[in-house]
């Protein structure tokens, strides 16, 4: 088969080209936006990595980040007395200033007060208990302050090692920071209130139903791993939706125009060529595959070139911003991937129209 | 001889009231296989315009075209395609190569447009092109060359479909004496080659030499014509007896318009000489 279409396009290398990057412009566009948010979505997800199915808070508290919550000793025996509950491990966590060779950070403090005989996967002992003295912190929150693995930062008046750097969490809000349970005693300084109660329940429990008997026990709040983690959540996705939307609605059309503009130019100036086509028989058919065929090489190539300049965007911009955490997802670039062709297709409707009103006859006009 | 093409009562009528016009008025045309047609005529007498009704480019105002048995007036768009495809070869005077392509190129296309792909189409197309002693320049852009070599090339993408009807508008105009006559060869050969006939419209005067008839058309009207003659100003062929005469110094001279014999009238030994030259240039052997 000869390929017109990609004979068509080529005529031209250097239209091709610039084309190619608006649609690859388009797609950066689309796909950072997505990427960034799918990052910030991120947010909360320690608390559906750390091993508790359920979290006990202060009646009234909406949210890990935005409002204060304190539970005492007997809040917590009666949740650990309620059938099922296997584990009640207290919870102390805050935002907290750290002190960085002279300035200052900001960064939730976290602290979980598990027994050493509970089974916790190495990995996240590594991560989420660290011994007296040392804090890990996450890598936004280390290119942010500069901290790596042994420097000394200080909290509060108590000084410590950075023990680990962690996989970037992706809080938008404020990133994470584990300490021993003892020394949050000490930066903190509530005496034997806690902020939380991670609740590890027995194999085989139901979760529905030991929530609603810890609050019915205790008289406060709980929620499940993913309802709190969501509690965050919820407020980026009611704050960046709609500005996403928009922003991969720009993309669309910008990618759609510069496809769109692209393929009418060439449709236009081959109208003689596509009237030829039709003079010696070509079907409507054989000459909508073409125009489809260049608006398909075409978004292909930008695709391609978008996602690779995605990455690398991506990747320079969190090293210049920490909070820039994007995260690609496989899904979000078939997503993507599938907004092309559309856009492509949808692109190829004036073309095909244009073509479909070429008279043939004109062929014999010098 | 088998008849490929009757058209019966055919008539085009562009505009309307004031300004109507009949380019084809009431032509009746019957080519059979083996054929070699001439049409001749005046500018804007409607030959092509009639080509294109042939060719089922156009539709009539009225009348109709058999093809192979098939009325194609009577056919939808869609359905011309095909015939186009199949039944007609059409050789234009400006080529109309597709540039983007090779030449190799320019032939599988057609031939993948018929539904015919991979070796055998390059195969078909290869052998077309060096049957045309274009073996050299399968490869090349046809941007670069020769007006007879791009003749060439449109005469084997015309002929690549095998079709019954080859349809050639002034196929020589835009090429020197010697390419000219190269392709009017080549237009001879095929009408003898195959179960097809070859229609030419053209003004050129050599094409009449090998063409088994002569139509004139003028007026939209069509008619067999016996003697042609030169007018000596713009070069076209004349029937004789439509012609403008003039006599001068002993010779009788024929013009296809007043407009030309009031040029000749103006400085005749310019045209005269210009004449005479004329026909030592087409007296010269093809290589």
């Amino acid at each position: 088969m000869v390929p017109v279409a990609r004979r068509n396009l080529f005529v031209e290398k250097g239209r091709f080209a610039i084309s190619v990057l608006g649609v690859a412009f388009a797609v950066l566009l689309i796909l950072i936006v997505v990427a960034l948010y799918r990052g910030w979505s991120r947010t909360g997800a320690v608390f559906e990595q750390l091993p508790g199915q359920l979290w006990v808070v202060q009646q009234g508290t909406s949210d890990p980040f935005h409002s204060a919550s304190l539970l005492t000793p007997e809040q917590l025996q009666r949740t650990a007395d309620v059938p099922g509950v296997e584990t009640v491990v207290p919870v102390l966590q805050r935002q907290m200033t750290f002190t960085v060779n002279g300035g200052e950070e900001q960064a939730r403090l976290m602290a979980l007060k598990i027994p050493l005989s509970f089974p916790l996967e190495p990995e996240l002992r590594r991560q989420f208990l660290p011994s007296a003295g040392q804090v890990v912190i996450d890598t936004t929150f280390s290119r942010q302050s500069g901290l790596d693995k042994g420097d000394s930062v200080q909290i509060n008046g108590v000084d410590l090692t950075v023990a680990d750097v962690r996989s970037p969490g992706g809080d938008v809000f404020s990133e994470f920071a584990f300490v021993s349970f003892a020394d949050a005693e000490r930066i903190f300084g509530v005496g034997d209130v806690v902020t939380y109660g991670m609740v590890v329940l027995a194999p085989g429990s139901d979760t529905a139903a030991a929530k609603a008997a810890i609050e019915q026990s205790t008289g406060q709040k709980v929620y499940t791993a993913e309802e709190f983690a969501h509690a965050v959540r919820k407020m980026i996705d009611q704050t960046f939706i709609p500005i996403i939307l928009i922003l991969v609605a720009i993309g669309f059309v910008v990618g759609a125009a510069v496809v769109g503009l692209t393929i009418y130019t060439a449709t236009i100036e081959r109208s003689r060529d596509f009237g030829v086509m039709k003079a010696v028989g070509a079907s409507p058919g054989f000459l909508y595959r073409i125009v489809l065929s260049q608006a398909a090489m075409l978004t292909g190539a930008g695709f391609v070139v978008g996602l690779i300049a995605s990455l690398v965007t991506a990747d320079i911009a969190a090293r210049a911003v920490p909070k820039f955490a994007t995260d690609f997802q496989i899904a979000d670039l078939a997503a993507v991937l599938a907004a092309s062709v559309i856009m492509g297709v949808v692109a190829s409707f004036l073309p095909v129209r244009r073509i479909v009103r070429i008279d043939p006859a004109m062929v014999f006009r010098a | 001889m088998t008849e490929i093409l009757r058209a019966t009562g055919l008539t085009k009528v562009f505009g309307s009231g004031a300004t109507e016009v009949r380019a084809v008025d009431d032509v009746a045309l019957t080519i059979s296989a083996g054929e070699m047609v001439l049409i001749m005529g005046p500018s804007g007498s409607g030959k092509t315009t009639l080509l294109t009704i042939l060719g089922g480019l156009l539709r009539p105002t009225s009348g109709s075209v058999i093809m192979d048995g098939v009325d194609i007036t009577r056919l939808s768009e869609s359905e011309l395609a095909p015939v186009r495809r199949q039944k007609v070869g059409f050789v234009f005077q400006t080529f109309n190569l597709w540039e983007s392509l090779s030449v190799v190129e320019n032939v599988e296309l057609v031939l993948n447009m018929a539904g015919k792909h991979g070796r055998a189409a390059k195969d078909r197309a290869r052998q077309l092109l060096e049957e045309r002693g274009l073996s050299r320049q399968l490869r090349s852009r046809t941007r670069d060359l020769s007006g007879g070599e791009k003749q060439r090339v449109s005469i084997a993408r015309a002929l690549a479909n095998e079709p019954r009807v080859l349809l050639a508008d002034e196929p020589t105009a835009n090429l020197d004496s010697k390419h000219g006559r190269d392709v009017m060869e080549l237009l001879h050969s095929i009408s003898r080659t195959g179960d097809r006939a070859v229609i030419v419209v053209s003004h050129d005067q050599r094409i009449r030499e090998i063409a088994d008839r002569v139509l004139w058309l003028e007026d939209g009207k069509l008619k067999e014509i016996g003697q042609m003659v030169r007018d000596p100003v713009c070069g076209h062929a004349v029937a004789l007896d439509a012609a403008v005469q003039l006599a001068y110094e002993g010779h009788t001279y024929y013009f296809c318009s007043r407009g030309c014999r009031s040029e000749f009238e103006a400085a005749p030994a310019q045209f005269i000489q210009a004449a005479a030259e004329r026909v030592r240039a087409e007296a010269v052997p093809a290589s």
